[in-house]
């Protein structure tokens, strides 16, 4: 099954086509504050380049976050209507998932982490290597990275945008030969192959109830939460 | 033509199907005030989340509802400009999809120019050219519309517009949000001229209007008595402070068509829904031979028909976009059309 992918969480407009388990493209187009002006030309684009039509796909895969909150709207409203004009099924896949994914062959256990934009919070999730892919293996953490450090208790292979960022901080704080980095960005082929295995399967999402993966609440109802669960602690 | 309209640039998820930028055959529209009440205003994290999460369905529902296939569409409009930069990509990028898997035109609309329209799909007599208001809780803008997508600017607030000082009184009173509709029906038991209330730039010979120092004399005249638990008479209140914001809005608008030679005014946005203002121009106007119209209460706040009127009335005229559509969330009105 062809499969186009698209992730927009990061800083470029990632967009891959897979043919079952082969890449057919895989393009980073960066785009600063252009995300949304270049995505449709940007897929048009890659499938052109590979002599292909939008009804030559057979399914969707869409990277949901967490990331840029702006940027995973676009990703995912764009994957969700391609999906609902052609009527083909799509499947919606953790930026961190897609992230561990190009670490599968390593033995260690695999830390995916991606940059939460404010006060050095960062989402994370670990993942483990199995033989027919990879398991998430703990819950989405998000938080800074001593707390981060204080979950992992063995070697880790960590695989984020800006993996050097992270690597002197977590190495200190682990030892530092327990740490080995992957550099890496969210890409549009990773999210299609992963989304293809589960479409192959029969696994689909709900169409039009596909949302992104925040990881957490806006600030507004943060801020209101904390102030309810404030005002419930007085007696 | 069948166009397709999309608006998501505050806070109503919307889609409709609109026939020949004249029959309305389905309108739908998702609002999302029980989220944002309990803040008292539009949340923009919050409206963009709720845009992503219901922007399918609502657009399925107004196909389903128009009796209409995805394969009937044959133009897609969507609010481009003017709003919540968020909220209106979500929109966008629903729009450009569209348009790109369907292969058929696509058109950004200014958010004003769609309230334009809603008011020539309720009366499609109006003529032209005329002068236009429209009034909304996020704008009050006056304009003389010269022909279709041609747009002269003649005033506008300064600071508040109109409804978001109905929204900020309404919350002083605790009245809920939005408080437009609120104080309406509270002002119809008040007395109007129970306090004298500032009449903001009345006498002003610009068409602007100001509404935030109105609403800070008000909060100013009572905040004391509502510490102090007095109780206030909330009807008196509304109904004249109603009449203060209705008296300045009217008096400026038929200034504006008298001194611009026309004899017809349009009133849009949602402020156009209230009744006293409805009362007000209407009287006014009669008296003075200038008509007075207004959209069908159905079109007065946000909505994606007058978004697809609009659209089909700029795609006629050539003003079609293409797929590199961004969007902007502050541009005038009346600089727009030229792209």
């Amino acid at each position: 099954m062809l499969v186009l992918g698209i992730d927009t969480s990061g800083y470029a407009n990632a967009i891959g086509v897979v043919d079952g388990e082969r890449v057919l493209a895989d393009f980073a187009f960066q785009t600063r504050n252009e995300s949304l002006a270049r995505i449709m030309l940007n897929i048009d684009s890659v499938l052109g380049e590979n002599n292909l039509g939008l009804e030559d796909i057979g399914g969707f895969g869409v990277g949901l976050g967490p990331g840029s909150w702006t940027g995973i709207r676009i990703g995912v409203t764009v994957g969700k209507m391609l999906a609902y004009c052609t009527g083909k099924p799509v499947k919606g896949i953790s930026t961190l998932e897609a992230l561990a994914f190009c670490a599968r062959d390593c033995q260690r256990l695999i830390c995916a982490i991606v940059d939460a934009g404010a006060r050095e919070t960062i989402y994370a999730a670990l993942y483990r290597s199995g033989h027919n892919g990879i398991h998430q293996v703990s819950d989405y953490y998000v938080g800074d990275l001593p707390g981060l450090a204080e979950l992992v208790k063995e070697p880790i292979t960590l695989v984020a945008t800006d993996a050097q960022k992270y690597l002197s901080v977590l190495g200190q704080l682990l030892k530092s030969d327990a740490v080995e980095a992957l550099e890496t960005a969210p890409g549009g082929a990773v999210v299609a192959l992963l989304a293809a295995t589960r479409l192959e399967s029969g696994e689909n999402d709900d169409t039009l109830a596909l949302a992104p993966l925040y990881l957490k609440e806006s600030t507004a109802r943060a801020f209101i939460n904390k102030y309810k669960r404030r005002a419930q602690a007085v007696p | 033509m069948l166009v397709l309209g999309i608006e998501t640039s505050c806070d109503e998820t919307a889609a409709a199907l609109v026939a020949d930028g004249r029959t309305v055959l389905s309108n739908i529209i998702a609002n999302q005030l029980d989220l944002h009440r309990k803040y008292g205003g539009v949340v923009p994290e919050i409206a963009a989340r709720r845009h992503t999460e219901l922007i399918g369905y609502v657009i399925n529902e107004a196909l389903d509802a128009g009796g209409k296939s995805l394969s009937d569409v044959q133009a897609v409009a969507v609010t481009a400009k003017q709003g919540l930069v968020g909220s209106l990509l979500v929109g966008v990028a629903a729009a450009k999809t569209l348009s790109y898997a369907l292969r058929v035109p696509l058109v950004g609309v200014h958010h004003i120019e769609g309230h334009i329209f809603a008011n020539l799909l309720s009366n499609p007599e109006i003529p032209l050219p005329h002068v236009c208001l429209t009034v909304s809780g996020g704008h009050t803008l006056l304009v003389y519309v010269r022909d279709h997508c041609r747009y002269e600017k003649l005033g506008g607030t300064v600071d508040d517009a109109a409804g978001e000082a109905f929204d900020k009184i309404a919350k002083f009173l605790d009245l809920g949000f939005p408080g437009g509709p609120a104080i309406d029906r509270l002002a119809t038991k008040g007395n109007r001229k129970a306090f004298a209330f500032p009449r903001p730039l009345l006498k002003a010979k610009s068409f602007y209007f100001s509404f935030s120092g109105l609403k800070t004399a008000i909060i100013n005249a009572f905040k004391h008595q509502l510490a102090g638990g007095e109780k206030l008479p909330f009807e008196d209140i509304a109904a004249s402070f109603q009449e203060a914001v209705v008296e300045v809005l009217v008096a400026k608008t038929l200034r504006a068509a008298r001194e611009s030679g026309v004899s017809a005014i349009s009133v849009t946005g949602g402020v156009s829904a209230n009744r006293r203002l409805r009362e007000v121009f209407t009287d006014t106007g009669d008296r003075e031979s200038i008509k007075v119209y207004f959209p069908a209460l159905s079109l007065c706040t946000d909505n994606a028909a007058m978004i697809a009127a609009a659209g089909h009335a700029r795609l006629r005229r050539g003003y079609a976009d293409d797929l590199s559509l961004d969007v902007i969330p502050n541009v005038p009105l009346e600089v727009q059309h030229a792209g």
